[in-house]
């Protein structure tokens, strides 16, 4: 409640600040004039020729000068007398009595947040906010890291967090000064390669290929380090290059690598695997025992949860290919057409998804 | 509660200021002393309601509360308190906010002291400054909002950044926004001088004032950020000739130009035209350096790039004020009445040639600093104008301009006796030719210009002493009447003297910095001496610390000179872990006005240490012309014929010649 | 002298003072002006050797070598093509492998690029503007270079300095 009473102060302060001079009556002096000016030049030139610092006769010639100057003043000055014009005066009254309030809520609740009250450091003290513990811890341990900064084990604690709250510049910094602090290691090197390549918004850039070459160089078999080699090649236009990479990959890797999944959906994506709906391998292989019938029927089962899903959380564009990758799998692009449309009005607020969405649709063959 | 009160005190001042827009204006067209006096009023309320804003944001960053989200993103709990303030500024929305504050601070000065003005041109000027305020109100309201607030606070701020944190950061924005944003007075005069049709030389004079404060402080702030720039990065460079220097430059030069052409019009009521435009032009040039500094163009593509709303926005304020004003000058400037005649040998002509100069010296700097811009609009073409361009063009229009600083007020008004004025000047030009002489003989390397360059400033100097001695007689009259005729001298006499004085002084420090500067650049070892220009230098160790939040490679130097020890100096490098950075922290060793300047590089693989000494001759004197310069405008300003000024047709001097 | 003679004098010493400045600014702008290139364009348009501009991109990791006396040698690519680059003196704070930079001189016979300045306008996160818009143009521009953030605070950094 004091907030809004000292707004109402504050405007009134303003609002009286025009209407004080409209209140009173004409003030007796109207203000300096040229006349002024020049008679303070006329003395002036009495004083310099008393000190004799001028002569005689360009004196003379001065005060010539500044009196045809000073007639043309006087009588320009006669010309304007000051008049009053009430209507005027009325309506500016009018202007700052209900415009500037009327201007200063407008903008003013356009703008400002009444509803939140200060947080000075002292007030943050108080046990950390529930909504955001893990922000308030990361800051913890980032303060505590701006002191000791050679606490490799700080660095390591920091680093994946960061990474997944999105910053990742900041998780770069930490894994380089993980490396520094806690000696080299694939993974790590991976790590910061992860990281480089999340802050270039997914792209795996020059930098980030370099800290993949050199965690593979230490682990051959590292496999987020050639899993984003084979992403680089990709990015790079080397889709066969890609695909080897990731066929090693997956010839190499135990069957219960939990990134198996992801390396077929890149496989795929380079078209190097046959194109089938992207589901989990489990269900790929359960799938395989069934009878046709039944495949189909579990398949169908499975893309129907996933579009009732979408219906209700529409923000997942990964979500939507995939429906509408398995629609065209099984050969119902009516489906498949209606799903694209569904999916472009889910996310249409949202201009980087829409442009995720219409870059898959692309892949997929379906744009337009 | 703090953080919306100063936003809401900020709409509030926006309010203020459209009424103060258009109230006044309309006063003055119907005649009505009380509309025309609510101009006053609201400029002193806007200032107020500004000034709590600006306080607002300064507790914020004070109290760190995160949950503003410029406090947020500039600044950090473990701040000492000093940086928390001046991190007010450090950033992009705070220095917009202390602009308006300074803008608001020099609108409400005009209200306060401004009694001496006619009501309908007080009424006139204060409704320009408004339109200026209002634009500036809604740019930062709706793009650079500093009072945006996040409702779940986080605990800690984000930045920390270590070149910011310096001494200099507190003064030198601030001065260099009092210089910039105190030209809108002088451009407000000359809107407010077209509006009314009117332009006498009584408006020369009261303009004066407000141009020469505006003056000193860009004087001031101009040197001040050219000081920073030596000891902070580490190179040992004053002047980079940057985009963003140049900036600050043109205006100054506009300024000079206009201090001087104003005095014409004040005395002898010529040169109105050209006044008027150069008002307006000195202020656009400070909107062109703001839109610069903060649009981002010039540093970083980019960044106009991802914020259009900013750029575009200042790009329009700079077309609606730069156009409207010289469309309004089009439309009128050619109604306006000739002035008072004069000779081209003269003191106006004197000062026409410095505005020339002046102007075409500024010409140059904003052709070298926005064509690499056209280029690459026109082109895409990447072009650097760097150093030798500015070289080549600004140095030989700066010669023609110093040789004629003396002779201007050495000259009568009207017509003058340049035969008289070389005649007196004489001792001047004896004293320069000694010194050229003598530094042939006893400098060895460096440019053959630099004796001359030398000489030239030492004319300079010897020039606007003579004046003075002139002026007072000395040495034609008895001592004890001289000295009370330097009593009985106007202010603004010395304070042109002292100016004068200073550009000259000024001159010597850059030809001598420029010419016999030496350096050594190499690797030491403990133990290892380096010699330059006559002193020893002993690398006695390199020892590590540990600061609040950075480690620092401190290395010691022993400095000695003939074999006597003189002093200790300490260049460090710090290394700020968790941001990731470094800075140099360069050590200096003043001599006279001379200094050593010692800064470090990295360690190599021996052990030995990277260095980088430089002995720069007469350097400080660089800093300390301009100083002088703004002393001589401070002498000025004081003067009470600032306020009541007369010509003068005739020089003392020139009276007391013809009487002996 | 009449009024108009004076005028005329007047004009024409102005005029006279404007052309001897066009001269200087032209003349200056040919001889003085410094383009800037990457290491593709340098393969592509044979810049003549001792022709000064200024080269621009990313320092190539593990490129490198300090050799006695403070020289270094470094490598600049821009992606698709790299140049070597000499250079004697003290680097700047901020100069990284994997970093851009920009350095101005002129190539030798041998087609190496002898540097006399290694820019350091730049922190760690900005990129100079120049290469941040060449590697633009060749697909390997890293996003968060031009980040407002990063950006922001140098110019900051710069506003402040000037």
């Amino acid at each position: 409640m004091t907030l809004w009473f000292v707004f109402a102060l504050m405007t009134v302060a303003a609002i009286f600040a025009v209407l004080w001079p409209l209140g009173r009556a004409t003030p007796a002096t109207s203000g300096g004039s040229e006349a002024n000016v020049y008679k303070d030049q006329l003395g002036e030139i009495e004083r310099d020729l008393g000190s004799g610092m001028i002569g005689a006769s360009e004196a003379e010639a001065a005060r010539v000068e500044i009196g045809r100057r000073l007639l043309a003043a006087v009588d320009d000055e006669a010309a304007a007398a000051p008049k009053a014009n009430l209507r005027l005066r009325r309506s500016a009254a009018v202007a700052a009595l209900v415009g500037l309030p009327v201007m200063a809520a407008a903008v003013y609740l356009a703008l400002g947040s009444p509803q939140l009250s200060d947080v000075p450091l002292a007030a943050r003290s108080r046990p950390a906010d529930v909504n955001q513990p893990l922000a308030n811890l990361v800051a913890q341990v980032e303060a505590h890291l701006e002191k000791n900064p050679t606490d490799g084990r700080g660095w390591n604690v920091l680093a994946p967090v960061l990474s997944r709250l999105g910053r990742y510049d900041d998780a770069v910094r930490a894994y380089r000064n993980s490396i520094t602090y806690n000696g080299d290691s694939s993974e790590r090197r991976a790590d910061l390669g992860e990281a480089l390549t999340g802050a270039a918004g997914g792209v795996v850039t020059a930098e980030a290929k370099a800290e993949f070459e050199r965690a593979v160089a230490q682990n051959a078999g590292d496999p987020k380090a050639n899993y984003f080699l084979g992403l680089a090649a990709e990015q790079d236009g080397r889709k066969a290059d890609a695909a080897s990479i990731w066929r090693a990959m997956l010839a190499k890797a135990p069957a219960d690598a939990p990134w198996r999944s992801l390396v077929q959906t890149s496989l795929v994506r380079v078209g190097a695997a046959p194109a089938a709906p992207a589901l989990s391998d489990d269900a790929m292989a359960a799938a395989k025992d069934m009878s046709a019938d039944d495949r189909s029927a579990m398949i169908r089962g499975m893309v129907d949860r996933l579009a009732t899903r979408l219906k209700q959380d529409g923000n997942d564009v990964e979500g939507w290919l995939r429906l509408v990758r398995a629609y065209m799998v099984m050969g119902e692009r009516d489906k498949a057409v209606a799903a694209r449309t569904d999916a472009r009005q889910a996310v249409a607020n949202d201009a980087e998804r829409l442009r995720q969405l219409n870059e898959g649709l692309k892949n997929l063959g379906l744009d337009g | 509660m703090i953080a919306e009160a100063g936003h809401y005190a900020l709409v509030l001042a926006l309010g203020l200021a459209l009424i103060q827009s258009v109230v006044p204006m309309l006063g003055a067209r119907w005649g009505d002393v009380a509309l025309m006096n609510v101009a006053r009023s609201t400029a002193l309320a806007q200032l107020l309601f500004v000034g709590a804003s600006f306080t607002a944001l300064v507790m914020l960053h004070v109290t760190s509360d995160f949950s503003v989200v410029n406090v947020f993103e500039n600044s950090h709990s473990m701040k000492p308190l000093i940086y928390k303030i001046t991190g007010v500024w450090g950033n992009h929305e705070g220095s917009m906010l202390l602009w308006v504050s300074i803008l608001a601070l020099f609108g409400g000065l005009v209200a306060a002291f401004g009694n001496n003005l006619p009501l309908t041109l007080r009424a006139h000027v204060l409704a320009v400054q408004a339109w200026i305020a209002s634009a500036f109100y809604f740019f930062i309201l709706l793009t650079s909002n500093p009072f945006l607030r996040i409702a779940n606070p986080p605990i800690e701020g984000r930045d920390l950044n270590p070149v910011l944190q310096d001494v200099g950061l507190a003064v030198h924005p601030p001065m260099l926004y009092l210089g910039y944003v105190g030209f809108s007075i002088s451009f407000s005069f000359a809107v407010a001088a077209l509006i009314e049709g009117r332009i006498d030389a009584a408006w020369a004079r009261w303009v004066r004032p407000w141009t020469l404060l505006a003056w000193i402080f860009l004087t001031l702030g101009i040197a001040m950020g050219s000081y920073w720039a030596y000891y902070e990065l580490g190179w040992g460079g004053w002047w980079f000739w940057d985009p963003v220097e140049n900036a600050s430059l043109m205006p100054w030069l506009a300024g000079t130009a206009l201090l001087h052409s104003a005095v014409v019009m004040e005395k002898r009521n010529a040169l109105r035209v050209w006044t008027i435009l150069l008002s307006i032009l000195t202020f656009s040039l400070s909107l062109l350096g703001t839109f610069l500094v903060r649009s981002g163009v010039l540093t970083s593509v980019h960044a106009f790039a991802t914020d259009p709303a900013r750029g575009v926005f200042i790009l329009l304020i700079l077309c609606l004020f730069i156009g409207g004003s010289l469309s309004l000058y089009a439309a009128r400037a050619t109604s306006l009445k000739q002035g008072g005649l004069f000779a081209p040998i003269s003191r106006e002509g004197a000062l026409v040639l410095n505005n020339l100069f002046l102007t075409t010296a500024c010409a140059t700097v904003f052709i070298g600093t926005l064509y690499p811009l056209a280029l690459e609009v026109l082109t895409g073409d990447k072009i650097s104008v760097g150093a030798p361009f500015f070289n080549l063009t600004f140095a030989p229009l700066f010669v023609p301009l110093m040789i004629a600083v003396p002779f201007g007020p050495s000259l009568a008004w009207k017509r003058g006796d340049l035969l008289g004025a070389a005649q007196r000047l004489t001792a001047a030009g004896i004293l320069a030719l000694i010194a050229i002489a003598v530094l042939w003989a006893w400098t060895r390397g460096g440019s053959s210009f630099a004796p001359l360059a030398i000489g030239l400033a030492v004319f300079v100097v010897a020039g606007a002493l003579t004046d003075l001695a002139e002026r007072i007689g000395l040495f034609r009259l008895p001592f004890g009447t001289s000295v009370q005729r330097a009593r009985g001298l106007p202010r603004a006499a010395w304070g042109t003297a002292f100016a004068h004085a200073g550009v000259g002084i000024a001159l010597i420090g850059i030809v001598c910095e420029t010419t016999w500067n030496s350096e050594y650049i190499g690797t030491l070892k403990p133990g290892d001496i380096a010699k330059v220009a006559g002193y020893e230098l002993k690398l006695d160790d390199i020892g590590q610390r540990q600061g609040p939040n950075f480690r620092e490679m401190v290395a010691r130097f022993t400095v000695g000179r003939d074999g006597n020890t003189l002093s200790v100096m300490t260049p460090s490098k710090r290394n700020f872990t968790t941001r990731g950075a470094s800075t140099t922290e360069a050590a200096l060793l003043t001599r006279g006005a001379s200094q050593l300047y010692i800064s470090l590089g990295d360690i190599a693989a021996d052990g030995g240490i990277a260095v980088r000494i430089y002995h720069k001759p007469m350097v400080l004197l660089i800093w300390f012309g301009p100083v002088l310069m703004a002393f001589g405008g401070l002498l000025s300003l004081s003067d009470r014929r600032l306020r009541v000024g007369a010509p003068k047709p005739a020089k003392a001097a020139r009276a007391l010649q013809a009487a002996e | 002298m009449t009024r108009k003679q004076r005028r005329l004098v007047m004009i024409g010493g102005s005029l006279a003072v404007l052309a001897v400045a066009a001269a200087l600014v032209l003349n200056a702008l040919r001889d003085s002006i410094v383009f800037f290139s990457t290491p593709s364009m340098v393969a592509e348009k044979h810049i003549a050797a001792g022709k000064r501009f200024r080269l621009g991109g990313l320092v190539q990791p593990g490129s490198l070598k300090r050799g006695d006396n403070l020289a270094v040698t470094f490598e600049v690519a821009d992606g698709s093509a790299a140049l070597p680059v000499a250079y004697k003196g003290i680097l700047p704070d901020l100069f990284r492998e994997g970093q851009g930079v920009v350095a101005e001189g002129a190539l030798d016979q041998s087609g190496v690029f002898r540097a006399d300045t290694v820019l350091a306008k730049h922190d760690e996160t900005y990129m100079p503007k120049e290469v941040a818009d060449a590697l633009k143009k060749q697909g390997h521009w890293k996003d968060d270079y031009g980040k407002p953030s990063a950006s922001a605070e140098t110019q900051q950094v710069k506003g402040v300095m000037r």
